[in-house]
């Protein structure tokens, strides 16, 4: 099993590499968001430049621009994984996934390779927008300033949850991608389930100027477990704003992935089995 | 026809049956045994049944009721030790466009699990059999359509396969192409003693390079048989009478002309057996005029799998009915002009 999974997920990842426009397109968004809506959309100016006290409404973030880098994070991480459900539609168009049914491959192979190799854009893509937005600090603009204490732990958590929210949604859109025939029908269902899932979540919003209905459904969304633990890490002043630790954040975004993962590799199987 | 026994050949079917949502008939009780070694063709109108029955042998599609065997292993119980032991190539290409056709290759070896070392030496024998060593290292997208059938093939006995399917492998390719793809089978099945089936549209190719036909029509075999004990079977040559207009009488008149051995009757033709054709066209136009029948035309076949095809399903070999082969490869083809050509 683990000479097919290896297998598949090289297709894959050479399939990525030979594309470089794909690459391209998907580090455009997050930069756009970085150089302009992020400069621009400074909440603090509201509080006539005291920023200290908007703290308070971005959840111990030193500024806006931070808690946003900070959401940006989980927001790419969700954006680079929408393709991959379509990767499997047009493998299946073009007679590909027939090809690799037929083999002896099990479907947790298949499955897994599509994964992992859909997983390791969004992963990169994550760190990327955290490190320019840190850059951006240093070149006169505003930057994500992390304010904490960063050590290994909390190093190991902020991977964590940028892994674990990839895996949720490629495992979602795999799903998706496994149980729907035609392209056009796929990206509609995504665009469906996208745009609300990425609206009802804090990557983007200011905590403190919700509503509490909306705080209500945001604590549950696995894009906000995901950002929150990455802010829980890197701003000093969050766990006071936060009522779990980052560890129970982590737990809560680790059920929603495992039952999306189950769910996908139950269509997966369906899928690649014989037909009946 | 009687039922085959499990382990008499490579491949078994016995009392197959495919329904589709319950209504489809899609295949209805086909038996058969394919011996090792041995190629056997499978021929039939579009919609026949022959890719269902094809990807019901290969563990794709699970049967409604009855059994399947390849080389002895059960195709329901054991599906995964029935691909083990099988190579495909499909009538469409399965070849990643975005990979090169070594990649393609490496790849299919690494899924049947073929070691790395094992894989790289047979995967650069076969792109030098397959004359496709020069473009090795191209994209699959930059291929003619020969050169894909051939990666095809390559990819199908990676793993040296004990049975090979064939599901109408020529498709599209022209005279030469098909001609250098039935070479390299024949190779193969020569060195490796594979057991061939094969499924296609080519009578002629049915002809030349199968060892015995099942001929199947609306999901039943109707005839099977070496293509001479085929031909044999339609008594000698045929001669068709078309007369100018309708003659109630004519199949009697016919039936009388010395040397006839039976005629048949569809769409206002007549179709003679006889023993020699040519001695019998005079007599027949004679027997014509004497009845006053006026004649649009008379014409002799020597038995041909295209009138043995005629023979047992009483339709001419067309691919003009049902969703048909040729009809998917289009639309694949379709999409992939809708992309750009590009998954």
């Amino acid at each position: 099993m683990i000479r097919e999974t290896v297998a598949l997920t090289r297709r894959e990842l050479l399939r990525l590499a030979r594309n470089p426009q794909a690459i391209a397109t998907s580090l455009l968004l997050p930069i756009l968001y970085l150089l302009l809506f992020g400069q621009a959309f400074n909440f603090g100016n509201l509080f006539d430049g005291n920023s200290a006290a908007f703290v308070p409404f971005v959840r111990g973030a030193p500024n806006y621009f931070s808690y946003f880098a900070a959401g940006m994070a989980g927001f790419v991480a969700v954006t680079a994984t929408l393709f991959i459900g379509a990767n499997v539609i047009f493998d299946r168009l073009f007679g590909v996934l027939k090809r690799i049914s037929s083999t002896p491959a099990s479907s947790t192979s298949i499955f897994g390779a599509r994964l992992i190799a859909g997983c390791i854009q969004p992963i990169g893509l994550a760190f990327l927008v955290l490190g320019l937005a840190a850059a951006l600090g240093h070149l006169g603009l505003s930057g994500l300033q992390v304010t904490a204490t960063f050590g290994v732990v909390a190093a190991v958590q902020v991977v964590l949850a940028i892994v674990i929210l990839s895996v949720m949604f490629a495992s979602l859109f795999l799903a998706i991608g496994f149980s729907i025939e035609q392209p056009q029908t796929y990206f509609a269902v995504v665009n469906a389930i996208n745009l609300p899932v990425l609206l009802t979540s804090a990557a983007l919003y200011p905590w403190g100027i919700l509503p509490a209905w909306f705080k209500g459904v945001a604590s549950y969304n696995p894009i906000t477990l995901a950002v929150e633990v990455i802010r829980l890490d890197l701003f000093s002043a969050a766990p006071q704003y936060y009522p779990y630790s980052a560890w129970v954040y982590l737990l809560g975004l680790l059920g929603w992935a495992v039952a999306m993962n189950l769910i996908a590799a139950l269509l997966a199987r369906r899928a690649l089995g014989p037909r009946h | 026809m009687s039922t085959p026994n499990a382990g008499t050949g490579a491949i078994v079917a016995d009392q197959l049956v495919k329904t589709f949502n319950g209504t489809v008939q899609a295949v209805r009780g086909v038996s058969f045994a394919v011996r090792p070694g041995e190629i056997y063709g499978f021929l039939g109108p579009n919609g026949a049944g022959k890719t269902t029955t094809v990807s019901m042998l290969t563990a794709g599609l699970e049967a409604t009721s009855g059994n399947a065997s390849v080389d002895g292993i059960d195709v329901r119980r054991d599906p995964s030790a029935v691909k083990r032991r099988i190579g495909i190539v499909f009538q469409e290409s399965t070849a990643d466009n975005d990979l090169t056709g070594r990649e393609n290759l490496e790849l299919a070896a690494a899924l049947y699990g073929v070691g790395r070392s094992e894989a790289r030496k047979r995967v650069d024998d076969l792109l030098e059999r397959m004359q496709i060593g020069d473009a090795a290292d191209r994209l699959t997208k930059t291929y003619s359509g020969g050169m894909r059938r051939r990666l095809e093939l390559a990819g199908g006995i990676v793993h040296s396969p004990r049975v090979l399917f064939l599901d109408e492998p020529t498709l599209g390719l022209d005279p030469q192409g098909r001609a250098g793809f039935w070479k390299y089978v024949l190779e193969l099945r020569h060195e490796h003693e594979l057991t061939v089936f094969v499924t296609t549209h080519y009578l002629d190719e049915a002809d030349g390079m199968c060892d015995r036909i099942a001929i199947i029509d609306h999901g039943r075999i109707v005839a099977t048989g070496t293509p001479s004990e085929l031909k044999d079977h339609l008594g000698g040559d045929i001669v068709t009478v078309r007369p100018t207009a309708s003659s109630p009488n004519l199949a009697e008149i016919l039936e009388q002309v010395p040397g006839v051995t039976s005629v048949g009757q569809q769409d206002g033709t007549f179709r003679l057996k006889c023993a020699n054709g040519e001695a019998l066209v005079p007599a027949v136009v004679a027997a014509c005029v004497r009845a006053g029948v006026g004649l649009q035309g008379v014409s002799l076949k020597r038995p041909s799998l295209d009138e043995v095809f005629l023979e047992f399903t009483g339709r001419e070999f067309r691919e003009d009915e049902g969703p048909t082969a040729t009809d998917r490869a289009v639309r694949v083809g379709q999409v992939r002009s809708a992309f750009g050509g590009r998954r």
